[in-house]
């Protein structure tokens, strides 16, 4: 398979994911822009080259799973699964207006390809060892995929479900840490520190990666690899980089919940991306 | 009579959680770390290792696994002390069970004050209120080993986040073999003209003995037990205000938001009627044995006889 990805045209995917994601925040007049661009080029390679899912069936058992647990990166979600064709993408217009079925943070019970409802952080995981414990005792041999923010990291459930998950030697959750080094309040070293955070995983008995989050192949790799680990979950850590893309407020901590109040916000945001020439689906 | 009758509750519960398993190997026993005290260890621990998770003393990773585990079909049992079932967790139960709406069965073991020697820091009498509040929930209380079981075979058997109290030693029982759960449907227990005594949990036996005692002294109670608090029967509520014009309500609970405030509510909405509510007034419990409890916050046999009386003269 990745002697056929073609990284331009993944590129360009991505460039146009960017723009849509950033479009319907600003018609939403407001949303989580900085960690739904972190995680543009992880999403799609989740989606088109790791996990098995199936757009017409998508309750498929032996699929694999994604738990959000950083629900406000819902957008990118959003984008992803409608771009696979799990519901139409003229839908994607309709984030956050009243009576959407597609909320800012991510909902199993309305939108098709979502496998957990998340929002409240620190319970993905959690959820995902319930989801990979039940693939245990089933004999699945599918994979659980977990994305926590870094920001989320301080969230103490988060380190419950890192025991339980090494204690039962869940090896089909694949969990990666979104790790733009910002969070609401500012960055993650003068907030609360999560370092050393490689270590942290590694001591609770956990296969740890860590990788460029931008990078198509690195990305791949170590996915890849992270899904073949045996006897123990992997944390993947993904170093990236909050609202890639978006010049105006690329790696600030303004970029987590951004205001777009009018037209010349609109035009700010728009106009601090790579790629002009989108045509919206909506 | 049947060998359920003197068992405690709790082993009521470890038993019937085998026979459900035995009946749909989907079903689960979570516990976190007080397993023996929720009679599941080792009755279940044992018997079906396979449907056994022990969470270790971590409540909210309990609840998410639960919940994911529901996600995937199965049908988790998750218990512990109530004080930590319901407060401690309670973020966790309103976003990864009741919004995302995932089938977790969730059990408040030691409700109230029968926490006694562990005393006020693990004496939960808000359980049935928070839990009440939260949409998509179901909130239980059995009364006697009859209705645990029935209640269970129910939870198992329908797909509903549930919360339900699980109170562990022995206790009267009030109903029989032949007793059937139905969540909407108060019991009325007994017909009277005089007041409305409506009761729940293990403190419906007392109800029963104390409206009894009522009879003998010329006082007819219509004694009605919720086994659910939520969904609550309007219906059987108002019909019986409408007829007594006096109600008395007792619970193992705070008297703000449990079974009492359900009843303030529906009445003030449907037929206004004078209510006396009995339970723990606005306190933290203590140290105690529940006599000195009953005794100190008015809810025993005796303050439930004074409180019916009371209420059959000043009729609304």
């Amino acid at each position: 398979m990745s002697d056929e990805f073609d990284k331009e045209a993944a590129g360009h995917v991505a460039d146009e994911w960017r723009y849509i994601v950033t479009d319907m925040i600003c018609r939403a007049g407001s949303g989580h822009i900085g960690g739904a661009l972190s995680l543009i080029e992880i999403m799609h390679t989740l989606y088109y080259r790791v996990m098995n899912v199936d757009q017409e069936n998508p309750l498929a058992p032996d699929r694999d799973r994604l738990v959000l647990s950083k629900g406000h990166a819902a957008p990118v979600l959003y984008v992803a699964l409608a771009y696979k064709g799990f519901f139409p993408a003229s839908l994607l217009g309709t984030m956050n207006a009243d009576g959407t079925t597609l909320p800012s943070h991510a909902d199993a019970r309305t939108v098709p390809g979502i496998d957990a409802t998340t929002g409240s952080l620190g319970q993905g995981l959690s959820v995902a060892c319930g989801m990979a414990k039940a693939a245990k005792l089933d004999g699945q041999k599918h994979t659980v995929f977990c994305i926590i923010g870094d920001g989320e990291s301080n969230e103490g459930q988060n380190w419950e479900a890192a025991m339980f998950a090494a204690h039962h030697k869940l090896d089909n959750i694949v969990s990666i840490t979104d790790y733009n080094k910002l969070q609401i309040d500012g960055f993650t070293d003068d907030v609360l520190s999560i370092e050393p955070l490689a270590d942290k995983w590694r001591a609770f008995g956990w296969e740890v990666f860590e990788m460029d989050g931008h990078d198509w192949d690195d990305i791949y790799t170590n996915l890849k690899k992270a899904k073949s680990v045996i006897g123990k979950p992997t944390m993947v850590i993904a170093h990236t980089i909050k609202a890639k893309g978006c010049c105006p407020v690329e790696n600030t901590p303004g970029s987590h919940n951004v205001k777009v109040p009018d037209q010349e916000a609109y035009d700010k945001f728009i106009g601090g991306l790579t790629t002009q020439d989108v045509e919206v689906p909506y | 009579m049947s060998d359920l009758h003197d068992m405690e509750m709790r082993q009521v519960y470890g038993i019937t959680l085998n026979k459900l398993i035995a009946g749909n190997p989907n079903v689960m026993c979570l516990e976190a770390d007080l397993s023996k005290a929720s009679g599941t260890n080792p009755t279940v621990a044992e018997t079906n290792p396979g449907n056994f998770v022990n969470a270790g003393v971590a409540e909210a990773n309990m609840i998410g696994i639960g919940a994911g585990l529901a996600i995937e079909g199965k049908v988790p049992f998750c218990a512990t002390f109530s004080c930590f079932a319901s407060r401690r967790v309670y973020d966790q139960i309103y976003l990864s069970v009741a919004y995302a709406n995932v089938n977790v069965k969730i059990i408040g073991t030691a409700p109230g004050i029968t926490q006694g020697p562990n005393g006020g820091t693990h004496m939960d009498f808000q359980d049935l209120a928070t839990m009440r509040v939260m949409p998509n929930m179901h909130v239980y209380s059995p009364c006697d080993p009859y209705e645990l079981r029935a209640m269970m075979r129910h939870m198992a058997a329908n797909v509903q986040p549930t919360y339900m109290q699980l109170v562990r030693p022995k206790v009267t029982p009030v109903f029989n073999e032949s007793y059937a759960f139905d969540p909407e449907k108060a019991v009325v227990i007994r017909e009277g003209d005089d007041v409305t005594l409506v009761s729940t949990g293990y403190i419906t036996s007392f109800a029963v003995a104390a409206a009894e005692a009522l009879a003998g002294d010329g006082v007819s109670v219509d004694l009605l037990h919720y086994p659910s608090v939520k969904p609550f029967d309007v219906d059987t509520l108002v019909t019986s205000a409408k007829k007594t014009g006096a109600v008395v309500t007792v619970e193992n609970q705070s008297i703000i938001g449990g079974l009492g405030g359900a009843v303030c509510e529906v009445l003030a909405e449907r037929h206004p009627t004078r209510v006396t509510r009995l339970g723990i007034p606005d306190r933290f419990g203590e140290v105690a044995t529940e006599q000195y409890l009953f005794d100190k916050h008015g809810f025993g046999p005796e303050h439930i006889k004074e409180a019916c009386r009371k209420a059959a003269t000043v009729r609304t």
